[in-house]
């Protein structure tokens, strides 16, 4: 009888400590669970992997996430980033949230320090202005939104580092949507809402996006409709991404997110076998309470 | 011969060129709105070479147009906020391919102006006369003395109960109004709550605390706790400190909550409002201090939260069906009634819709408001 | 006078501003951008107030020694440090009040954050046992999209994740918007209740 009364009173000091253990652990542990792979987000990389340098087009990044809600977004910048500049796709980068400009350059930096690490020549190395700009942060997204699709470099006279937008190499041949392959927009807030009212139902521009797993459902009817091109979902779709670049050997190890999934995996299935534990115990004591 | 011949097949192709047009280029003044905007709108081209629409406007009195704008291949519509009202104007649209324009196509005269009224929201104007009209036939039999009656809520007849508690064991009674401001319909709903409780509390003789988010709710709560002290003849026994403005930031307040309820250690909580994130953090720390909890919110999504972690939960609107409960005053218990024959009614129409919709008949429109 | 004066001026302004709703006039959106900002200054009016009782409280604490009275004193210390940073040093991007907004208060806010996934865990643990057949339920809906939602739910069943979110598009949005056309018509009442004087709990109930 204590017994099950014990396994329906377990002290909340020790659930934490477990909780504790389990979170932090995989930080210290790197183990691989298997991931699947959601339509949504293989999508999204195919069209991506899909995009050839020749056709002298870039990929337009839109980073408009917060410090809140790095822990979900910013794997997946990147992972996107990584993804672009192992393909040999340019990069114009810019953002509509005055947060995302901060957490835009540590992205770009991340990435671009460990793939230069691996250059052996200029013409693998990643230099900004050829191979990538960041045009940094705009107000008034709706209208700027708009005026891209006439020029870019309307709306960005200059970019984050006061550089004149149209002197730069990569600007000489990207005036507006028609030399965009695809736009990602990773963000925690509706902005994505804006690029599909705006850029892709008047100028028919390919739209992918990253969004925290509260947003996400939201932009389900968008999929299947075709007006995105792919999602991906909060950090398991960061997650997911990552183990895609790893299969296709565009990355020799997974990020963050894969970690953070794990911790969140492990908790999960500590949550389950907790109510399991207290279900038990409850069932048992009331079978008692009955005789 | 030649020269002929080459100035026919010229002319024959300029003629083609200036002969395509744009079709269905209309340009009126934007229906519903204050003025100062003009409406375009066109068929596409089915042309994936051009990169857009160029629009171009004079006044009647102008020789010349002027460029406004730029519209994607894929658009069909434009809209000018640049235009001043009464000014007759002329809109010209091209399509552009490299910097070139094609299908120079002009527009009718047009003026815009500012109404009156706007008939995109007929069909709430209509929904809130209809409940007016319910509002009126329920209030008038209250009047007549006719009794109306309404479910048991479990979280309304546990107030009592959990003053009670908090009396026998001398702790608090700690009221959190929720995170959203004045303008918020379940703030003012749980300030009406706030009225009816402090009353009892006034009776009771009971510590209150009620911590705010907003300066402007903590105001009002001031006032409602005041008056409700007064109504019950125990102004001396009403303190200021009853009423306390914490902070605006979520986490902040939230923290503050916590440590009021682990150092103050109320023996009820009420979280009614509106909440958001921080809705589990306080609820659990009550829990953890052994605290009777009722919970009430519109926000759907922490509505779980609150039913896990608290002892009562009052769902969605039966936050602002409270008022009516706790006074059960025929006046405010009509207006409950009113509530649910509107919910009725709107039921009904959608299932009509629904029924109509699958043997093709569409009226969703009807239910659409700008 | 006391109580007429409120309800006639809640009256009149409540109409006035349904009315509003309704016209686009730009006559119609300036009173409204009038109002907007009569708001904002009596919110401004409001604040004095709210930062009076908050310092009032926490110097009464401090005087009279109250348990934790030092906690007290961080409150006060910490709104008027910030205040005259604020003040006197600018709150633009590379300011002091920034810096202390990004490095502290930020990363104060995701700790309360990260604190919920504990209250989580012990709130499940405590409140998911099948006491009824709707308890039951619930718990088996939990562990669905729980399971549906983790890698490992598709080596269960190949179906299972699409299950789970079946469950999250389908039932639960179902009964969240029958919760919400039920909010709205109870925030329509109040407001109209308000409005004409029926509702009078703000002004301490009828006489």
């Amino acid at each position: 009888m204590k017994f099950f009364q014990s396994l329906t009173r377990i002290d909340r000091r020790l659930i934490y400590l477990i909780l504790t253990v389990l979170v932090i652990l995989p930080f210290f542990l790197k183990f691989h669970l298997p991931q699947n792979i959601m339509p949504q987000t293989k999508r999204l990389y195919d069209f991506i992997d899909g995009l050839v340098p020749q056709e002298n087009k870039a990929a337009l990044v839109s980073i408009d996430y917060t410090p809140q809600t790095m822990p979900e977004c910013h794997p997946m910048a990147i992972s996107i980033l990584t993804h672009c500049f192992k393909k040999r796709i340019p990069i114009i980068g810019i953002s509509f949230d005055p947060q995302a400009p901060g957490l835009a350059i540590e992205a770009f930096n991340t990435v671009v320090i460990r793939l230069n690490a691996c250059a052996t020549t200029k013409n693998d190395s990643i230099i900004y202005g050829r191979d990538y700009i960041y045009l940094g942060w705009k107000s008034g997204r709706i209208a700027a939104l708009m005026e891209m699709g006439e020029k870019i470099s309307n709306v960005f006279p200059r970019d984050y580092y006061n550089n004149n937008t149209d002197s730069l190499p990569l600007m000489q041949r990207i005036k507006n949507y028609r030399d965009i392959s695809i736009a990602i927009i990773l963000a925690a807030a509706d902005y994505p809402q804006e690029w599909l009212m705006y850029a892709q139902a008047r100028y028919g521009l390919k739209l992918g996006t990253g969004l925290t797993a509260v947003m996400a459902p939201k932009y389900y009817p968008f999929l299947q409709t075709g007006q995105l091109s792919g999602m991906m979902s909060g950090m398991k779709g960061a997650a997911e991404y990552e183990n895609l670049l790893l299969k296709s050997g565009h990355t020799t190890e997974t990020g963050k997110a894969e970690t953070g999934m794990n911790s969140q995996t492990l908790v999960h299935l500590l949550i389950i076998m907790l109510i399991i534990i207290g279900n038990i115990g409850y069932f048992f004591l009331q079978q008692k309470k009955e005789h | 011969m030649t020269g002929l011949f080459f100035w026919l097949k010229y002319g024959v192709w300029l003629y083609i060129i200036f002969s395509l047009s744009i079709e269905n280029f209309i340009a009126q003044d934007r229906p519903n709105d204050g003025g100062s905007c003009i409406y375009l709108s066109w068929q596409g081209i089915e042309d994936t070479l051009i990169e857009g629409y160029v629009i171009l406007r004079r006044t009647i009195s102008d020789t010349t147009f002027k460029k406004i704008g730029f519209s994607g291949r894929l658009a069909t519509n434009y809209e000018d906020n640049s235009v001043r009202d009464r000014e007759r104007y002329i809109y010209l649209i091209a399509a552009q391919k490299q910097d070139s324009l094609y299908y120079h196509t002009m527009s009718n005269i047009v003026q815009s102006s500012p109404q009156f009224f706007h008939k995109g929201r007929l069909n709430i104007l209509i929904g809130i006369i209809i409940f007016f009209l319910f509002l009126i036939v329920f209030m008038s039999q209250a009047k007549k003395g006719a009794k109306l009656f309404i479910r048991k809520i479990a979280g309304l007849d546990a107030v009592e109960e959990a003053v009670g508690r908090a009396t026998e064991m001398g702790k608090p009674i700690l009221y959190v109004p929720g995170l959203g401001d004045i303008d918020y319909p379940s703030t003012i709903a749980s300030m009406n709550i706030l009225g009816e409780l402090a009353k009892k509390v006034a009776v009771y003789e009971n510590p209150l605390i009620v911590v705010n988010c907003y300066s402007v709710v903590y105001t009002v709560a001031r006032e409602v706790v005041k008056q409700a002290f007064i109504s019950q003849g125990k102004i001396d026994k009403f303190n200021d400190d009853y009423i306390r403005y914490l902070t605006e930031s979520q986490f902040g307040y939230a923290a503050a909550i916590n440590g009021i309820i682990l150092r103050e250690r109320p023996a009820t909580n009420f979280f009614i409002g509106p909440f958001f994130a921080e809705s589990l953090l306080m609820a659990e720390t009550g829990n953890q201090v052994g605290a009777v909890q009722i919970a009430g919110t519109d926000q759907v999504l922490q509505l779980p939260f609150f039913v896990t972690a608290c002892d009562y939960t009052l769902l969605g609107e039966e936050v602002y069906a409270a008022s009516a409960y706790l006074t059960k005053e025929p006046v405010l218990v009509a207006s409950l009634k009113a509530q649910d024959a509107g919910k009725f009614l709107v039921l009904i129409i959608l299932v009509l819709l629904t029924i109509l919709s699958f043997l093709n008949i569409n009226f969703v429109s009807i239910l659409k408001a700008q | 006078m006391k109580r007429i004066l409120p309800l006639a001026l809640c009256l009149i302004i409540g109409i006035l501003m349904v009315c509003q709703f309704f016209i686009p006039h730009p006559v119609s959106t300036q009173f409204n951008s009038i109002i907007n900002k009569w708001v904002v200054v009596l919110s401004a009016f409001a604040l004095v107030l709210g930062i009076g009782n908050l310092t009032n409280h926490h110097a009464m604490t401090i005087k009279r020694r109250k348990p934790d009275w030092q906690y007290s004193l961080v409150t006060l210390l910490s709104m008027f440090l910030m205040a005259i940073i604020g003040l006197f040093f600018g709150i633009d991007e590379k300011s002091l009040y920034q810096k202390i907004y990004l490095n502290i208060l930020t990363p104060l806010g995701a700790t309360m954050f990260a604190l919920l996934a504990y209250y989580m865990t012990s709130a499940a643990y405590r409140a998911f046992r099948a006491r009824s057949l709707e308890a039951g339920l619930l718990l088996g809906a939990a562990f669905v999209v729980m399971i549906g939602f983790m890698p490992i739910g598709q080596f269960i069943h190949p179906q299972f994740p699409n299950f789970a979110e079946w469950l999250m598009r389908i039932p639960n949005m179902a009964s969240q918007r029958g919760i919400l056309l039920g909010v709205a018509f109870g925030s329509v009442a109040t407001a109209l209740k308000i409005i004409l004087g029926i509702e009078r709990s703000w002004l301490g109930g009828r006489e």
